[in-house]
């Protein structure tokens, strides 16, 4: 299922915010194929460390390497093209513009007419309509429609179209089911299921450990800023992962042998 | 029917007709004459531009209160620098002025994290100041020669029949439009006006958007300021007061949220015609021209609240 070379591999990576200690020491492999379930309380640290992996923040020490080479530099930008993409509940896509505008954001495909680069509508209507007919969005819904329109789950369902029109390496789903109906909530969750089969990392952060271990191959647990459990599902029961949350501070490691 | 609402400056175009309509029945005669019209059209196109530099900023989710300032510092610039640069020389170096104002209240909106209604502010009273202290006072004027430069007469006169400054109000409309509507910039413009997170999150650069609206909301005015002077070339120190004012208003009353991310340059450019009509109406009726700012705030009001129930009736969360 993993090979050998982790996508992501994280190095006591070490991240102050002025006295704060927001990363203690932490140090996680992530591989391609791989559905992780990252799980922790409020302030735990998971989406601080994802923050670190999406460029928002520089770590204070430690290293981060994608694909085998050393990140040097943190910025979004520079994480968007190496294909990563981060889905957040709130976030992600601009209610005031179209399905079509908002999938390709960022990256509008172009026509240029002297010289002077006009977005490519007819491009983007048909890649973002056969997206959202792919991941299951309302008949009703076209791709000329503001996002304002889509549901909860219907917008999710965009985010992850979008990831995996782009072709993108690591999708990071954080707590990508909040706020959703059961049936919308499993929808997204065989859509992350779908995306690992794909050969995708996927990074999946959650409370809810019963919930992600159902569809993760390995959970990472982290609280107060540090890692504190890092095992496969086969190896520990969601029961055991939960007594590890709620003792708090027990360094679990049981991995498969890679 | 949505559909048609849904398009640009709907709201700006059922204020206009009602206006209209309305200064037709109580004053037939003094509003469709040849003068008024004509001050009218003039007026419209000038406030027009600084309306929709206005509806740029406002759209990316910022406010720009310097921008009368900027007309008249930009116009100040054009006059007193003209007998040693030369017409085309102060022009540029006028709208290099504009521009740059336009960028320092940019840096420090987005690289010093402060609501850009205060650096504007500060900017509308730095560039007054500056205007006062350039021209002690005073008032200068154009020498003939200049007044007949042919850059002068291309921006101040008449062209192909119309006055001049409505067909370049044309032009950089249709210009402007392309670029919001039409092309990546525009795309992330909107995006940064709708939720700055969710671009960020996409890789736009939120910074360098804002920075290049307020630039060109800076040079809209600047160039509003420089079309009035060819062709009236004379300037004093109000240059431009309260100007501001009635272009933001004149781009809410176009449709411009100020929740960011919806409006239309074409609405903003209507809702200059409303501000000014109603000046020369009340000018036309012979009323106090004191009135004016009352009337353009009572219009101001309703058209909020009729843009907001609009809005709400298309479903957007106003």
């Amino acid at each position: 299922m993993t090979n050998n070379h982790p996508l992501i591999q994280v190095k006591n990576l070490e991240l102050y915010f002025g006295a704060f200690h927001a990363l203690k020491n932490v140090s996680v492999d992530f591989h391609a194929g791989e559905l992780v379930g990252l799980v922790g309380d409020n302030g735990a640290g998971k989406t601080t460390l994802i923050r670190v992996l999406c460029g928002i923040y520089a770590p204070t020490s430690g290293e981060v390497y994608f694909d085998g080479r050393k990140v040097e530099k943190f910025h979004p930008k520079l994480a968007i093209d190496q294909g990563m993409e981060t889905i957040q509940q709130s976030v992600g896509l601009c209610d005031n513009l179209s399905i079509a505008r908002n999938f390709f954001l960022g990256r509008e495909p172009v026509k240029r007419i002297l010289g002077i680069p006009f977005l490519d509508f007819a491009k983007m209507r048909d890649k973002s309509t056969r997206v959202i007919r792919e991941f299951g969005l309302r008949d009703n819904v076209s791709a000329d429609d503001e996002v304002e329109r889509l549901s909860g789950g219907e917008r999710q369902s965009v985010k992850i179209g979008r990831a995996v029109e782009f072709k993108n390496r690591v999708v990071i789903m954080d707590e990508p089911t909040n706020h959703l109906s059961v049936r919308e909530r499993e929808h997204v969750n065989e859509l992350a299921v779908q995306l690992k089969e794909q050969g995708l990392l996927v990074i999946y952060i959650t409370h809810d450990i019963f919930q992600v271990h159902r569809i993760a191959d390995r959970v990472v647990i982290m609280e107060n800023g540090a890692k504190v459990a890092d095992a496969s599902t086969d190896s520990m029961t969601a029961e055991e992962l939960e007594e590890v949350i709620r003792q708090g501070g027990r360094v679990v490691e049981k991995r498969e042998a890679v | 029917m949505k559909q048609l609402v849904r398009g640009q400056g709907f709201g700006a175009i059922i204020g206009v007709v009602v206006m209209l309509s309305a200064f037709t029945v109580v004053d037939f005669s003094g509003w469709w004459t040849a003068q008024t019209i004509s001050n009218v059209v003039q007026f419209t196109a000038i406030l027009g531009f600084v309306a929709m530099g206005q509806a740029l900023v406002i759209m990316a989710k910022e406010i720009d209160l310097s921008v009368g300032s900027v007309y008249g510092l930009t116009g100040v610039a054009f006059i007193t620098l003209e007998p040693t640069l030369g017409v085309t020389g102060s022009l540029i170096v006028a709208l290099g002025i504009a521009a740059f104002v336009g960028f320092l209240q940019a840096i420090a909106v987005v690289k010093g994290q402060l609501p850009s209604m205060i650096v504007t502010l500060g900017g509308l009273f730095t560039a007054r100041g500056i205007i006062y202290v350039w021209t002690g006072g005073s008032v200068h004027n154009f020498s003939a020669a200049a007044r007949s430069h042919p850059i002068t007469r291309f921006l101040g006169g008449e062209l192909f029949g119309i006055e001049a400054a409505i067909f370049w109000l044309i032009v950089a409309a249709a210009i402007l439009n392309l670029l919001l509507w039409t092309t990546p910039f525009g795309n992330r413009l909107l995006a940064t006006g709708g939720s700055k997170e969710s671009a960020e999150s996409r890789g736009v650069r939120t910074d360098r958007i804002k920075i290049a609206a307020f630039m060109l909301c800076s040079l809209l005015a600047g160039f509003a300021g420089i079309l009035t002077l060819c062709d009236r070339p004379q300037t004093h120190v109000t240059l431009g007061e309260l100007m501001e004012l009635e272009a933001i208003s004149a781009a809410v009353i176009g449709g411009c949220l100020l929740t960011g991310g919806r409006g239309s340059l074409i609405g903003a450019i209507l809702g200059a015609l409303i501000v000014v009509s109603f000046r020369y109406e009340l000018i036309a009726l012979g009323a106090p021209s004191s009135w004016f700012i009352t009337f353009v705030g009572i219009v101001l009001i309703v058209a909020v609240i009729f843009n907001q129930k609009l809005a709400r009736w298309l479903g957007h969360s106003v």
